[in-house]
């Protein structure tokens, strides 16, 4: 395949506006949460940097910056630096494949609206997403301290189960768009939204990225009550701050898998494909945190007890229908 | 069945979150807006005078022992008139809790919790207080105690001149 | 020996016992306040009371009157004897005055405990309380009448343990007093003792008054420096100041109580003259700096002088950790003398009776106590160890007759005046006890000792340590700094919690003095080094009869908050060391000292 300037340019700029838009939507997202948060729980929330408390993520991002880089005595050097790194990196890559909007033309060019239109885009997702879990285990495990160490192990053991569930779950999907392409499967959504034939695989899909990105109730690997702040008890500073914003990219780069995989990606009525994603987008990250307002923290028992009994079975039996549907169905 | 009534109980609690968000919020805009606290408050600590006007404080170490972070300090000494006073006395404002164990202990009513709870300074030298910022002119909340007048042993009246005392014994004498 | 029955616990006693001790033998606490192990029973205060369940008495009985017998079931938690219990707590209450607060007493006070073990709180009597006018009783001991609960425990003390004739009981029925016919200083040199005796807080100690609560003590257990008897005490010190002194419990030693020179010399420790940081040339330095002065000093001074120009001084108040360290120093500057005592005769006299004692002869307080003949030789135990009298009259009371030798001795109890030994009927006596003193003839007592096998001796010293710093002296050979310097060779001394006249360091280029004491040698010395007192630090002393005795550290040293500027307190900046907190104990100085020699002569070799 050949490449000319403009396409070039093109990628390079997409690559810049993803980079700028999921950093920002990241940093809002955590004010949002506050926010929210603090209007279920009849507060106000941070309301005193800015109008309306809308410089409050600047603030914390100097605060971040200015504050004491710490590494504990004994902490293996090289990785408890890398570890952040590793936490938020595959996060931010993985959004590389979604199809954020329908093909635009450009000065003659089509542009597609997806920083690489991957063959095998889900793969990579599913790669990159377990990558995702050195965050957390090198994080415990180099901080040489056992709150760390306990959460990171948590994290590990509840990462890779839940792995399992939601790729159980994308089968039936992949089954019915006939590719592992994420442009194809956006587009075989283009009448009906894989929700209404799949419900049980899109509830099992949620289940797993909730848990993915250790958000309420599945956030045993930091679990404060329990384990002080889990696998990133020791990180301070901007290094903490990569595992938190890490996890708010998450956040957006699940819900934006989400509504590719069942919510027919881009396409909706009326309005413009990129305002249809973005929505969907939000609605995911809303979810997300009223959930965390709500439901209590499994036990780690519960937590594994429903990973594997519950979740992983149902999500073959339902491969195992949905086979049978499409041979039925011809 | 025990699944559906287990979702019904998770949609019940998100539809109890999802009302709250659309509730006024409670909180106070501090220090725009003041609420005045309740006369029993307890906040900044002051030691009293009896209603003769004398300090009543009697340096009985009582409300340091009590002191479940062992904030208050003090010497005790004796006046002229034989009275039991605190030579120094110093709370360290910095620890206090404020949780009024040391007025409850009080024996002679001295020292008593106000609703002042703006005391908050830069240097925190500032927050350990003396005897001389902690003493008020007046009695504070019970008016008419004065420790001295019932214990009995002659300090503010001569003994056995107290309401409940009789007058001394004549230990010569042998009548019954 | 007669076995009964406790709350369920079977007890087994030797005859005579009261119920009481039999509970309080197997950890079950009946209150009581005129009863006490000392003074026995009295039966005034009725607030002991227990229910007899079965057995040869029933009912409610008073536990420390009744002796134990066979086949008694007690109770001391049935309803009735806790009723009865709180009923007698209510009404020893009704004349007691609401002033706890400001009672000295407060804290450790029997009458406390026992009323709020007895469920007393609030006053249900709408009487008026009967009241006392108190009296001035000397500068140490404080009256406060009101408080009194007519337990008897004072005058029993006072006039039958310790012999006192100027104290005691007046008046009649709810008016009874406890005091002196008049105003004026207590006369018994056991006077103090009232204050720990006392149940309440008729009796405080004044030199203490209105200082700490005992929640704030600094407490450790220790041993009184004041004689050789080695009494045990507990010193209590706050803010670096030494408030006061209580009698320890050793039975073997000095039992319940203590002396009055005991309990009230404790401005020495307080003392704003005391030698506070180190001095070098009249100039304040650090300790570290000063030991490294001291070294270098003594290497001039050998070598302007020659070896052995300097003398070691130790004394017999120093503890015997550093007497111990004492010879390791003298060995290594190669020093020309090592000096407990001052004078030839001292040293002699003190190495004899030392000799005498080393036989295993010689007796403690409670062999005093127990002997039934008392041979006072020459010795005046109420000024030179005053709890040795006391132990005399113990034993005259239960029966033993004391002989006096030596004219113009007063004791407090009755005794037979002889001219010499010989007229004592040692041979007829089971546990007979000589008590002597340092100047006494030892060859008598030696011969004596030879036919009279079961004869023991009670050897009183001039100070705490004689005993151990004697047995120093004897093993290396230590002579009197008297002859130390009689030949002018000695160009330096050393002296370490030492004593010495000011006559004897006149001419003396250099001294050096290791001290917690403004002792002569510290006016005149060039270095000084500040030591702990015996309340300030860990160590040992070896009483009279050569037994170790340990003591703890009570406090950290340093000048007392009291005695500092009220507005530097509390500092504002912050140090680790109390001010005049650098002293350190002579036996941790010595052996940094010790060190350092090693170090340098190492270094040099
Ligand atoms: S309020 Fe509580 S913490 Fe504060 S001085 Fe009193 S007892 Fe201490
Ligand atoms: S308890 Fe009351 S009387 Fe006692 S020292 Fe404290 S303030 Fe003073
Ligand atoms: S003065 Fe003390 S010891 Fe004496 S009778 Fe009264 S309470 Fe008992
Ligand atoms: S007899 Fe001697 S050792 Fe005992 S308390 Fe008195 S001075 Fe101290």
């Amino acid at each position: 395949m050949m490449y000319d300037t403009i396409d070039i340019a093109l990628l390079l700029a997409k690559i810049a506006l993803v980079f700028f838009v999921i950093l920002t939507l990241a940093a809002y997202l955590v004010f949002a949460e506050r926010k929210v948060l603090a209007w279920i729980q009849d507060r106000k929330g941070p309301n005193r940097v800015g109008p309306f408390g809308l410089l409050q993520p600047l603030a914390d991002l100097i605060k971040l910056l200015t504050k004491e880089d710490f590494r504990p005595i004994g902490a293996d050097k090289w990785l408890f630096y890398l570890a952040p790194a590793m936490a938020a990196i595959p996060a931010i890559m993985i959004f590389a494949v979604i199809p954020f909007g329908a093909p635009l033309t450009l000065f003659g060019h089509t542009v597609l609206l997806q920083v690489s239109d991957l063959n095998v885009g889900l793969l990579l997702f599913m790669a990159l997403s377990s990558i995702a879990v050195y965050g957390v285990a090198l994080g415990g495990w180099a901080s040489n301290s056992k709150y760390a160490l306990l959460g990171s192990i948590r994290g590990l053991a509840q990462l890779i189960s839940y792995e399992l569930s939601m790729g159980l779950s994308l089968v039936p999907v992949v089954m019915l768009a006939r590719s592992f392409r994420l442009s194809d499967i956006v587009n075989a959504q283009s009448g009906c939204w894989f929700i209404v034939y799949q419900p049980l695989a899109f509830v099992i899909f949620l289940i797993s990225i909730a848990a993915e990105c250790k958000r309420i109730p599945f956030e045993l690997p930091e679990a404060e009550g329990e384990l002080v702040a889990g696998f990133h008890t020791e990180y301070s500073g901007m290094r903490f701050g990569l595992f938190f914003v890490g996890e708010y990219i998450n956040i957006i780069v699940l819900g934006g898998l989400a509504a590719t995989f069942f919510l027919g990606g881009w396409h909706g009525p009326f309005l413009p494909p990129v305002v249809w994603f973005s929505a969907k987008v939000l609605a995911f990250a809303f979810l997300f945190i009223w959930m965390r307002g709500t439901l209590p923290r499994l036990r780690y028992d519960q937590l594994m007890h429903f990973g594997w009994k519950i979740l992983t079975p149902l999500a073959l039996v339902n491969i195992v229908v949905t086979g049978w549907w499409l041979v039925l169905r011809g | 069945m025990k699944i559906l009534s287990d979702i019904a109980a998770l949609l019940t609690g998100m539809w109890i979150t999802w009302k709250h968000m659309f509730r006024r919020p409670v909180t106070i805009q501090y220090p725009e807006e003041k609420r005045q606290p309740y006369p029993r408050y307890r906040a900044r600590i002051v030691l009293t005078r009896d209603p003769d006007g004398g300090e009543r404080c009697v340096a009985c170490q009582l409300c340091s022992a009590a002191c479940p972070v062992d904030c208050i300090s003090m010497q005790p000494t004796e006046d002229t008139d034989g009275r039991r006073s605190a030579e120094w006395f110093r709370i360290n404002f910095a620890r206090c809790i404020f949780c009024g164990l040391c007025a409850e202990a009080c024996p002679t009513l001295a020292i008593q919790m106000t609703p002042d709870f703006e005391i908050c300074t830069r240097d925190i030298m500032d927050l350990v207080y003396e005897k001389e910022d902690l003493l008020i002119d007046g009695c504070g909340k019970s008016s008419h105690y004065n420790f001295y007048r019932h214990a009995g042993i002659g300090v503010t009246q001569p003994r056995g001149n107290g309401a409940e005392e009789l007058p001394p014994v004549d230990v010569r004498g042998l009548l019954p | 020996m007669p076995k009964l029955i406790i709350d369920d616990i079977p007890v087994e006693v030797a005859e005579g016992t009261t119920v009481l001790e039999a509970a309080q033998s197997v950890d079950i606490p009946i209150p009581h306040f005129c009863w006490h192990p000392a003074l026995g029973k009295a039966g005034a205060c009725r607030v002991c009371a227990v229910k007899m369940l079965e057995g040869p008495v029933k009912g409610i009985q008073m536990s420390c009157m009744l002796p134990v017998q066979e086949g008694m079931v007690v109770s001391t938690t049935d309803p009735e004897a806790v009723a009865m219990r709180r009923a007698v707590i209510e009404w020893l209450m009704i004349n007691h005055p609401h002033d706890c607060p400001v009672c000295d007493e407060g804290g450790e006070c029997q009458l406390q405990d026992f009323t709020i073990a007895g469920g007393h709180g609030i006053r249900r009597y709408s009487g008026k309380k009967r009241t006392h006018v108190n009296q001035y009783l000397g500068p140490y001991i404080e009256h406060e009448m009101n408080r009194c609960i007519q337990c008897y425990r004072c005058v029993r003390f006072y006039q039958e343990y310790a012999g006192g004739t100027d104290f005691g009981v007046m008046g009649s029925a709810g008016r009874v007093y406890f005091g002196r016919f008049q105003e004026g200083q207590l006369e018994s040199p056991f006077s103090g003792n009232l204050v720990d005796i006392c149940p309440t807080g008729v009796f405080t100690d004044k030199t203490a008054r209105f200082r700490a609560r005992y929640w704030d003590y600094d407490m450790a257990p220790s041993v009184c420096p004041h004689c050789s008897l080695g009494c045990n005490t507990t010193p209590v010190a706050r803010y670096r100041e030494l408030l006061k002194t209580v009698a320890r419990r050793n039975e073997a030693v000095n039992d319940w109580f203590i002396c009055d020179r005991g309990r009230f010399s404790n401005s020495v420790v307080n003392d704003p003259l005391r030698p506070r940081r180190a001095v070098v040339d009249s100039r304040e330095t650090g300790v570290a700096e000063a030991l490294e002065a001291l070294q270098l000093r003594i290497r001039d001074i050998e070598e302007q002088y020659g070896p052995g120009s300097i003398a070691v001084v130790g004394s017999s108040r120093m503890a015997q950790e550093a007497a111990e360290l004492l010879p390791q120093l003298a060995h290594r500057i190669g020093a020309g003398a090592l000096c407990f005592s001052t004078t030839r005769k001292e040293q002699v006299e003190t190495l004899a009776l030392l000799e005498l004692l080393s036989a295993g002869r010689s007796a403690s307080q409670q062999d005093v106590r127990n002997s039934d003949c008392i041979v006072i030789y020459g010795c005046d135990p109420l000024n030179e160890a005053p709890m040795m009298a006391m132990a005399a009259r113990q034993a005259w009371r239960a029966g033993a007759k004391v002989y006096l030798i030596g004219q113009g001795i007063s004791l407090p109890c009755e005794v037979t005046e002889c001219t010499a030994l010989e007229d004592v009927p040692l041979a007829e006596a089971e546990r007979p006890i000589i008590i002597c003193n340092v100047s006494v003839r030892v060859e008598l007592l030696d011969k004596l000792q030879e036919s009279h096998s079961h004869l023991k001796i009670a050897g009183l010293f001039p100070a705490a340590n004689s005993f151990g710093a004697a047995q120093v002296m004897r093993e290396t050979g230590a002579i009197s700094l008297e002859e130390a310097l009689a030949d002018g060779e000695i160009k330096g001394i050393i002296a370490i919690e030492a004593d010495i006249p000011a006559a004897l360091l006149d001419g003396i280029p250099f001294v050096a003095a290791l001290d917690w004491l403004a002792a002569a040698a510290v006016q005149a010395a060039q270095i000084v080094i500040p030591t702990t007192a015996w309340v300030e630090m860990d160590g040992s002393y070896i009483n009279y009869e050569g037994r170790a005795q340990q003591f703890s550290k009570v406090m950290n040293p340093g000048v007392p908050i009291k005695g500092l500027d009220p507005n530097g307190h509390p500092p504002h900046s912050h140090r680790t060391v109390a001010p005049g907190g650098e002293a350190l104990p002579a036996w941790q100085l010595l052996a940094t000292l010790i060190k350092l020699l090693d170090d340098d002569s190492r270094g040099l070799s």
